[in-house]
């Protein structure tokens, strides 16, 4: 077999200069692994968790700022991300979205489960009905409260499936009743493992943050006075000497997003949205341009800075490591192969075709690809553990770095496509260049 | 010596490709070398920006209320009593927030009542008299707070602390004149408040940006929602020890508020450089990796080079080319290929850090950095082929009489 035997010159090729051949993997490698730990990153930070509810899931901005500057001066082009309490409570009556949440993150302590001698701290947030399905939150037990429970606040909870374990040891909780925040609540649903990354939904307060790990009725802040814990922000002559005055107050902290079926009744929501800013334009709000937005997933993921741009510059900087490292791989091939070019020389007067050359070199090219790729998977690897070590030491707490440094099947693939590929295309003019050298020049001083 | 360039060139023209292939490689090398180092020395200067604050002695403990009727007055007075009753304690306050880590909240502030011009966003706190000894600040000029500014919290949602210290940065911010002592400034048209005293600088919390020197403190115990923290600065060494107790005390003391955290600041620092340290570690690895592979594309075509014209070496040494001839030879080689890769790289580095600048705000290139740039891969991209030239050196004139 042809193929068989031109990978036995291949490799007796490769192996007659042991060490260059070690050095030129070693860089294909290193570039690779670059490209690979950098990218692993950038792809986790950059993912749509609810891809396929893109095109229906929106969210809700108003821009109530201050007249006279941006919210953000770094992006002056985007509205507060979060709403106003008395816009949302109006914009959440409207029946136009097929499902709606507006949320906030709030203290939390729990206490009063089976066993438990303390009260112990807990991320809650306070949201509505529709969160658990508009998000598909799955359930291991039980399921979301109903819309009724909402308008109560009834005392009813949804807790993590990590909460459960911890309170129940993962037995079925529902019925259930605990103390959040010194309040009796019942259990009503334990959710499935949930963890979209990012965390789409709240990006606001921590993207890679884990969920919460309980869920309360959207009323119990306002019912027990309590404010978020999320971002707050204020303006204007809001008095915060009152929870009230808090409330009707030009502070935005609430998030709020629609699940729109059609084209249609987003329009029809984006008008509602902008007739009740005019409207209001009259006791002197929204003194800002009309700028009210539903923004789909992806973008708001874009808008909302979650890709960090050191994240992207890495990237940047890691291809052009892989460049450095292809070029050289493709020099030393080229200088390589033009040393055997005599042999070559010596096959094309005994009657192999350019091709029949190409193709013998190719595979020596292809050879040493496959090396270079395995060992920069590797060594990839081995860079992920050292990232998801890095994270370990710096961020600690709820944060979810470290879960961007998981090298994920699907990414095997494409790793293992631009290694194998890359370093082949910079062998391909080395190659080329063999197979086409005119024998008779070759053959001269032999 | 002859320093003939002409057979150089000549030489160099025989494998052209090789050639440009190695100056393409060390002019993208040059680039990445010198935008990386830039942007390491840019997280290394931000790494290293003093805090204000004696953050290596001292911890913060996050409390929570349990219920909303939870009053953190009296909580916080005890805590405070037992924690200063600690031998080993040089001072602690109760505070709102906690400077370097994302516990803490800002506000905004204008300068006229009318809430015209610039708005300002410091990030704000409450803390008692004992604020600034705690965090190892002072007072540079005005007067720091007395235990009768304090006003202690009640549980409502007011702010009735109408003093605030202010930091030397944002002062001069502020009022450019230097008279910011005794102005007020305004979070709404009837909320006013005046600068008592101003302090060294110092880092806030991390509210929505990295902790800046902008900082405002009022005189007020915390206590909103229930949430207050401890913070408490030891003696040297002491810190460990003296959180795991006060831990301790806490913990089982009642039944009404919560540990949400205890940590050291030593780990909120580390928090917060998180971020640039991964950076410098991964631009760092990157960096060494790019002179390292772009030495062995060097070093790789001279010795092929050197190999492939054995033969025509040992017609120049037979015909009179003395050993370090032919090591100059292949040094000028070598420079030629570098001289054009540098030329190219410098271009290819000035791009590249128009382009950084242009998109993510970073400081334009300090020209020196590219010119460091250049000189180090002179000297070791010629020390590259040194190796392979003596090599080359060493090939004896017979060779030339053989047939390979």
């Amino acid at each position: 077999m042809r193929i068989g035997y031109y990978l036995r010159l291949a490799l007796k090729s490769l192996a007659r200069t042991p060490g260059l051949t070690a050095l030129m993997m070693c860089a294909i490698g290193f570039g690779i692994a670059a490209c690979i730990v950098m990218l692993t990153i950038y792809h986790a930070m950059s993912g749509n968790p609810i891809w396929w509810k893109n095109n229906v899931l929106y969210a809700v901005t108003m821009d109530t700022w201050a007249p006279r500057a941006p919210f953000d001066s770094d992006r002056p082009a985007l509205p507060p991300p979060q709403l106003t309490y008395r816009d949302a409570s109006y914009l959440f009556q409207s029946a136009i979205p097929q499902r709606k949440v507006m949320m906030y993150p709030i203290k939390g302590v729990l206490s009063g489960a089976p066993g438990q001698r303390h009260p112990a701290p807990v991320l809650t947030r306070a949201t509505t009905a529709d969160f658990f399905a508009m998000f598909d939150v799955s359930f291991e037990y039980g399921g979301a409260w109903d819309a009724a429970a909402d308008r109560g606040p009834d005392p009813v909870v949804v807790i993590s499936h990590e909460e459960n374990e911890r309170l129940f040891g993962g037995a079925d909780s529902v019925g259930h009743t605990i103390l959040w925040n010194g309040h009796p609540f019942r259990i009503v649903g334990v959710m499935g493992g949930w963890w979209p990354k990012p965390r789409f939904y709240d990006v606001i307060n921590g993207a890679f943050d884990k969920p919460e790990d309980v869920y309360v009725p959207f009323g119990w802040g306002p019912a027990l006075q309590q404010l978020p814990v999320g971002m707050v922000a204020c303006w204007g002559d809001t008095s915060h000497d009152t929870y009230a005055g808090f409330l009707g107050g030009e502070c935005s902290w609430i998030q709020m997003w629609v699940e729109l079926p059609n084209a249609a009744s987003r329009d029809r929501m984006l008008a509602l949205m902008n007739a009740y800013a005019v409207s209001q334009r009259k006791s002197g709000r929204f003194r800002r341009p009309l700028d009210n937005r539903l923004t789909r997933v992806s973008q708001w993921l874009a808008e909302q800075g979650v890709v960090t741009n050191d994240s992207r510059l890495l990237l940047r900087l890691a291809f052009a490591f892989l460049a450095v490292s292809l070029i050289n791989t493709a020099g030393i091939l080229l200088a390589k192969f033009l040393r055997a070019a005599p042999t070559a020389g010596v096959r094309r007067a005994l009657g192999a075709t350019r091709a029949q050359i190409f193709l013998q070199y190719l595979i020596e090219v292809a050879a040493l690809s496959l090396a270079g790729s395995g060992l920069g998977l590797a060594l990839g690897a081995l860079g992920l553990r050292a990232m998801h070590w890095l994270y370990a030491i710096n961020t600690v707490d709820n944060s979810g770095y470290q879960e961007l440094t998981h090298f994920d099947p699907a990414g095997l693939a494409w790793a293992l496509a631009l290694a194998f590929l890359s370093t082949f295309a910079a062998g391909l003019y080395p190659a080329w260049r063999i197979g086409r050298l005119p024998p008779a020049t070759y053959l001269k001083s032999q | 010596m002859s320093l003939n360039v002409k057979p150089v060139v000549s030489a160099l023209r025989h494998n052209r490709a090789g050639a440009m292939l190695v100056a393409l490689e060390i002019a993208i090398a040059l680039a990445v070398m010198v935008n990386a180092a830039w942007i390491v020395a840019q997280r290394v200067h931000a790494i290293e920006t003093p805090t204000g604050i004696d953050y290596h002695n001292m911890f913060a403990i996050g409390i929570a209320g349990v219920t909303g009727d939870f009053n953190p007055s009296a909580a916080e007075q005890a805590d405070l009593a037992y924690v200063r009753s600690l031998p080993g304690v040089v001072s602690a306050s109760v505070a709102s927030g906690v400077p370097l880590a994302a516990h803490g909240q800002g506000d905004f502030f204008w300068k006229s009542p009318e809430q015209r011009g610039a708005m300002i966003n410091p990030r704000t706190m409450q803390m008692d008299e004992n604020g600034l000894k705690t965090l190892g600040a002072h007072i540079v000029a005005g007067r720091d707070f007395t235990a009768a500014d304090i006003v202690p919290y009640f549980n409502d949602y007011s702010r009735l602390a109408h003093e605030a210290l202010i930091t030397q940065s944002l002062a001069r911010k502020l009022f450019p004149g230097g008279d910011a002592l005794g102005k007020a400034l305004y979070t709404g048209s009837d909320n006013l408040v005046t600068i008592i005293g101003i302090t060294n600088d110092f880092m806030g919390s991390v509210v929505r940006a990295d902790p800046s020197y902008d900082t405002l403190v009022f005189p007020q115990t915390p206590g909103t929602d229930g949430f207050y923290y401890i913070l408490v600065r030891t003696r040297p060494g002491k810190t460990q020890a003296l959180m795991q107790a006060v831990v301790d005390h806490i913990a089982p003391s009642s039944l009404d508020r919560v540990i949400t955290f205890a940590h050291p600041f030593d780990y909120f620092k580390q928090r917060l450089d998180a971020e640039n340290r991964n950076v410098v570690i991964f631009l760092t690895t990157i960096t060494a990796l790019v002179l390292a592979v772009a030495c062995l594309g060097i070093f790789g075509l001279t010795t092929f080079n050197v190999s492939a014209r054995t033969k025509q070496i040992g017609t120049m040494r037979a015909i009179g080319a003395r050993r370090r001839d032919v090591v100059a030879h292949f040094m000028i080689e070598n420079a030629i290929v570098l001289i054009a890769g540098v030329l190219v790289g410098c271009t290819l580095a000035l791009g590249a850090a128009y382009w950084l600048t242009a998109q993510y705000q970073l400081p334009r290139l300090d020209l020196v950095y590219l010119a460091v740039g250049v000189i180090g891969v002179a000297i070791v991209g010629q020390l590259a082929a040194w190796q392979p030239a003596r090599r080359a050196a060493s090939v004896p004139p017979s060779v030339a009489t053989r047939t390979v």
